[in-house]
């Protein structure tokens, strides 16, 4: 259970875009006098609830000198509470039955129990018991401190190509704290003092930074009157939230660099600057991303994997945030093909989207395909919860759950060009390559 | 303090309620919800295909999957043709390329996918319609054409090339091959000469005998109805042609008579990974198959199993200790797992076998017993979200041959499950006196004392037995310094060697695939250069010149210590024995060990500055065939890095390897240097 908790931006490669509509989502959503946002939506098609906690703290909400600290919260607020004894908080979700865990991204926290629905209960007890009093303790620091070296060990420093995130965020962005990922800083967190962690819990996770969002088979007024017994005790935070506002510069000329990792392929990642999440260009933007990398006929898959066999990977990914993101496509190079010839075919595909409108059937395939991308992210309670939460923190729009889909069917083969014109230009662009590092010791 | 005060005054409003509350204890369960399992509508084609609907309208989506009813392939000398005709199956139709179909499929924002006996769609129902005749399109006309089949070949066989680094993989292969056998249709295994020796005429005869209407079933589950989906069935499926198959049933497999231990050697192992099997006559749905389940998950399920609960956080012998049993219409298999440190293999079967007795032995108590069984019935009311979930247990009723109300009664079944019960099955499945017991590790390192635990025998990484790695003794006679005379005097006569003045070595290094330029001079006395360059640039560069030391990596300097000192000395010496033997290096014989099935003595070397490092020296030749080096990497445990010297050739009078495989576990270094010159008259104002 050390494995508790991830680092949402890791698992990159598998977003597939945003999500969804075009089946009406009924919730309701009300704010307890403490701040606390509550959106429930209730389902009985299966005895299955997802009670999640999304906390508007995020990598980017962190100090230069203590990064990391958002991230090392989703470890340490396992740890337990007042009434729930060191190391006992998963035990009480397997033994229900259950499934829990939680991600960190450079937004947010989030926080979910998988519960039958009988056990709605334990997912308030546990929700509000970490969110009134948690334990933030030297010994909870301490453990929590190995277990996230370990984590960045693994996930990172040993994963090949795990460090690719940390080394294009700190070569796109100069000023704006998304220049360093979750993962943080060891340095930061060894230095930290115990009372930095009790000052940040104190900050950011109270009920006015947080929506509780519950998805499944509930029963909502038995349910709202259980949330406010549970909830409606926990003071309202009294410290300010650090929200950052710097605006970061343009990036003004490629940046390039080779990294040397352990790996056996060769790979190769660029990353355009790109507009924050939820205007036109954003929903115009996963479109394009879909053009790119949706499927095995998208035009990466097919050129470069397929017909040319250059790689044995190929994936666009649309990293967008809350701030100005980044538009990221990777490949990796098939055994004995060199760098500088897939990359020159990589630029080929990507600039094709620069010179013409995309034909009309490929258009229709991407508004399809991701028609259908949005049917099946409502697949689940726990995607609902999530999703519900999501649009509400950083739109103030759950409902958007409902309406994305008419957001995707207003973006016009001209908006693909627009933002491909704009933004897919090498002078806005990180490109990092990715080469096997060489140990000698004769 | 202070927060008692906060909530004292903010919970007025809900006072009344917040009493009622008591936060010291977990909240009690309500009462377990109804859990409604959905029988599918269902009905046969008259070509023999059974069709199951399971009506769910949640999401506007339909999946359909078509599954044949086939216990394991007997593939013999082409081993994995199954997989691969598989994944032929949805590269092209007689009418469409690759590019073609899955442009089609796409189109339909849909999904199709493909495996040895089964082939799944998925799209939003508006565009299902048309999905299922592309469908139909692969499995009914299928192009399987040779090119398509040469990608399928190259990307089966990278995967089996990076697989014999990886000691689950190997372990896994052994392992069913040692407990089905090797003439068992789960034992076999699948290997580059099987996978070369497949042929196109081969996938046609696999689909053409398996691939039939009446050996399979069809499941759609979504948003359809049952009226509809009769209509796609018969439109696409009915002219699908009737075949004849007979389930083969496979001799069943010899349990050992005794337990014994079966060692994959592996020289590069940090870790053991340690297998305890056996087969288990076990089919589901008989009256022991809930049964084990509890009693396998109370040994060894996850992080709240026995084995992780000792090895792991009562150890710390391994990260993850687990044990699995599956069912089977013919025959069952059970195993408990663990990567486990070296030093600690013997401890770690000894604790596994112990967890395998107490649980025979010993009733297990109420609360572990009734933790797991919320945690099992839990996680099947969860698997209840997905429609599929419904999908897969009708057609897990229909092979199996399960009572039509299984799934409904689970839950009860479940419930019923007591202490007696769960040590009964354990009795009765595992018997620690026949097991097998697999390790992948490193035999040198771990081989004594196991054959406390039954006869040990050896196995290559394909679960053929082979002798085990003989104690090769070296000639007690032998010192140190006469060893390194007999290698000086393998490499060259004293007069050939002293007329070796300067020495230049080119050629490539092959590095997964990347080809990188190799050269090496050494200008006698102490002079050298070795590069390593990709396209002209120098990756690594290493010499030493006049006493002048550097190495520089893509371009930065490193720092010049004592050990690196050490190595450039060596690298300039062409025989660096009789540097050991002038400078007084430590040098001990400490054993012997097969390298390349040859006999080889194994010298520890001790530098002045104490790295310690081994060569191994060919028993009969007494040339360097190889040399071991290992390091402590901090959080990461020991990296040993091996080096083996192949193709020697005679250059000048001298021996030299012109081939040389570095082996750093993930990685692997080929050098092989095609031009050798030596005295072309080099001065060190050459080594630039």
């Amino acid at each position: 259970m050390q494995k508790l908790g991830s680092i949402l931006l890791v698992s990159l490669f598998l977003l597939t875009g945003t999500l969804a509509k075009s089946q009406t989502i009924q919730f309701e959503k009300y704010t307890l006098p403490n701040g606390l946002k509550i959106i429930l939506h209730e389902d009985h098609s299966a005895p299955v609830v997802a009670v999640t906690a999304l906390y508007h703290v995020g990598s980017k909400n962190e100090d230069t000198a203590r990064t990391g600290f958002a991230h090392f919260f989703e470890h340490l607020l396992f740890e337990g509470s007042d009434n729930i004894k060191r190391g006992e908080f998963d035990k009480y979700v397997t033994n229900a039955g259950g499934a829990l865990n939680a991600n960190t991204s450079q937004d947010r926290t989030f926080y979910y129990e998988l519960l039958p629905s009988n056990q709605v209960d334990l997912g308030l007890w546990l929700e509000s018991e970490r969110m009134m009093h948690a334990k933030i303790e030297q010994i909870g620091v301490n453990t929590q401190r190995e277990v996230v070296k370990e984590e960045k060990r693994q996930r990172m420093d040993n994963r090949p190509y795990g460090s690719f995130l940390t080394e294009m965020l700190k070569r796109a962005y100069k000023v704006h704290p998304y220049q360093w990922s979750p993962i943080g800083s060891m340095d930061h967190l060894n230095a930290a003092k115990l009372e930095e962690f009790i000052q940040f819990y104190k900050t950011y996770y109270v009920p006015n930074n947080c929506v509780l969002s519950i998805a499944g088979d509930i029963n909502i007024p038995a349910l709202k009157k259980k949330i406010e017994a549970y909830f409606g005790p926990i003071a309202k935070g009294s410290f300010p939230i650090n929200r950052p506002t710097i605006k970061e510069p343009p990036l003004g000329g490629e940046v390039r660099d080779n990294i040397y990792d352990n790996i056996q392929l060769p790979a190769i990642f660029h990353a355009y600057r790109a507009p924050k999440q939820g205007g036109d260009e954003y929903y115009a933007f996963n479109v394009l991303s879909t053009i790119l990398s949706g499927g095995a006929s998208s035009r990466m898959n097919k050129t470069l994997v397929d017909t040319k066999q250059l790689a044995v990977a190929a994936q666009s990914v649309p990293f967008f945030n809350e701030d100005d993101g980044l538009f990221i496509a990777l490949t990796i190079a098939n055994m004995g093909v060199k760098v500088e010839t897939l990359e020159a075919s990589m630029d080929s595909v990507v600039n094709e989207l620069k010179l013409g409108l995309v034909g009309e059937r490929e258009f229709q395939k991407v508004k399809n395909q991701i028609t259908t991308d949005l049917v099946n992210s409502k697949a689940t309670m726990a995607g609902i919860a999530e999703s519900l939460a999501n649009n509400e923190v950083y739109f103030g729009d759950a409902n958007l759950i409902n309406t994305e889909l008419v957001k995707y069917n207003k973006v016009t083969r001209e908006d693909v060009l627009k933002v491909a014109k704009k933004y897919l230009n090498k002078d806005n662009r990180v490109v990092l390559h990715y080469l096997p590092k060489e140990k000698t010791t004769k | 303090m202070k927060k008692y005060i906060y909530s004292v005054l903010l919970c007025l409003p809900f006072f009344t309620m917040a009493q009622t509350l008591d936060r010291t204890k977990s909240p009690a369960p309500a009462k377990a919800p109804l859990i409604q399992v959905a029988s599918p509508v269902k009905f046969t084609l008259a070509n023999g295909l059974q069709v199951f609907v399971v009506k769910n309208t949640k999401l506007p989506k339909v999946t359909a999957t078509l599954a044949l009813d086939v216990d394991g392939f007997k593939e013999g000398d082409k081993a994995g043709l199954a997989d691969m005709s598989g994944q032929l199956l949805k590269r092209g139709t007689a009418t469409k390329s690759k590019a073609e179909l899955d442009e089609a499929v796409e189109f339909l924002g849909g999904s199709l996918s493909t495996s040895s006996q089964s082939a799944s769609v998925s799209s939003l129902k508006n565009n299902f319609t048309k999905l299922m005749e592309l469908m139909a399109e692969v499995i009914l006309h299928p192009a399987l054409n040779v090119d398509e089949l040469e990608k399928v070949r190259k990307q089966t066989i990278s995967g089996i090339e990076s697989s014999k680094d990886d000691a689950d993989a190997i372990s896994n292969n052994v392992m069913k091959k040692l407990v089905y056998g090797a003439y068992h249709a789960f034992g076999e295994i699948t290997t580059t000469t099987t996978v070369k020796a497949i042929k196109v005429e081969d996938v046609k005869n696999f689909i053409k005998t398996y691939w039939i209407p009446n050996n399979a079933y069809l499941v759609f589950v979504g948003d359809i109805d049952p009226a509809n989906a009769k209509v796609l069935a018969e439109k696409n499926f009915g002219t699908w042609a009737k075949g004849s198959f007979t389930q083969p049933i496979y001799d069943k497999p010899a349990i050992p008579a005794t337990t014994y231990v079966a060692i994959v050697d592996r020289p590069a192992s940090v870790q053991s990974v340690v297998s305890i099997a056996t087969t288990v006559n076990l089919t589901k749905g008989s009256p022991n198959d809930i049964p084990s389940n509890v009693m396998n998950n109370i040994l060894g399920g996850g992080f709240s199993g026995r084995l992780f609960a000792n090895l792991r956080e009562k150890h710390g012998f391994t990260y993850g200790a687990y044990s699995s049993i599956a069912p089977s219409k013919q025959i069952g298999m059970f195993s408990a797992e663990s990567s486990v440190r070296n030093e600690k293999t013997d401890s770690s079967i000894q604790e596994i076998l112990n967890e395998l007795n107490i649980i025979r032995n010993t009733k297990v108590g109420d609360t572990e017993l009734s933790r797991m069984k919320n945690y099992l019935a839990g996680g099947f009311a969860r698997s209840l979200e997905s429609p599929n979930t419904i999908a897969n247990f009708a057609l897990s009723i229909a092979v199996n041959h399960l009572p039509a109300d299984y799934y409904q009664k689970y839950l009860t079944n479940l419930a019923a499950v007591d202490a007696q019960k769960v040590q009964e099955v354990a009795t009765a499945l595992l018997n620690p006196a026949k097991m097998h017991i697999i390790i992948v590790g490193n035999a040198k390192q771990i081989a004594a004392g196991l054959e406390k635990y039954g006869p040990v025998k050896y196995f290559d990484i394909e679960g053929n037995e082979v002798a085990a790695p003989t104690e090769v003794k070296a000639d007690a006679s032998l010192t140190p310094a006469a060893l390194m005379e007999k290698a000086i005097a393998a490499v060259g006569s004293k007069e050939a060697l002293d007329n070796v003045k300067d020495i230049q070595l080119k050629g490539t290094a092959n590095l997964m695939g990347q080809s990188l330029e190799m050269q090496k001079t050494i200008v006698m006395p102490g002079n050298s250069v070795s590069t390593m360059s990709m396209g002209g640039m120098a990756v690594i560069r290493q010499a030493v010149v006049e006493g002048k030391y550097s190495v520089a990596q893509q371009g930065q300097q490193a720092p010049i210590t004592d050990d690196l000192k050490e190595t450039l000395d060596e690298s300039s010496y062409l025989v660096p024995e009789q540097l050991y033997l002038a400078k007084g290096y430590g040098l001990k014989i400490v054993g012997a060990e097969k390298v390349d099935g040859k006999d080889a003595i194994d010298v520890e070397v001790t530098t002045p500055s104490k790295k310690v490092s081994h060569r191994f020296y060919d028993a009969k030749t007494f040339l360097l065939v190889k040399t071991s080096r290992s390091e402590e990497v901090p959080g990461r445990g020991t990296a040993t890095q091996q080096q083996y010297y192949t193709g020697y050739k005679v250059v000048n009078g001298v021996q030299i390897s012109s081939e040389m495989l570095m082996d750093m576990g993930q990685m692997k270094i080929n050098i092989k240097y095609t031009d050798i010159k030596i005295n072309q008259g080099l001065k060190t104002t050459d080594l630039k």
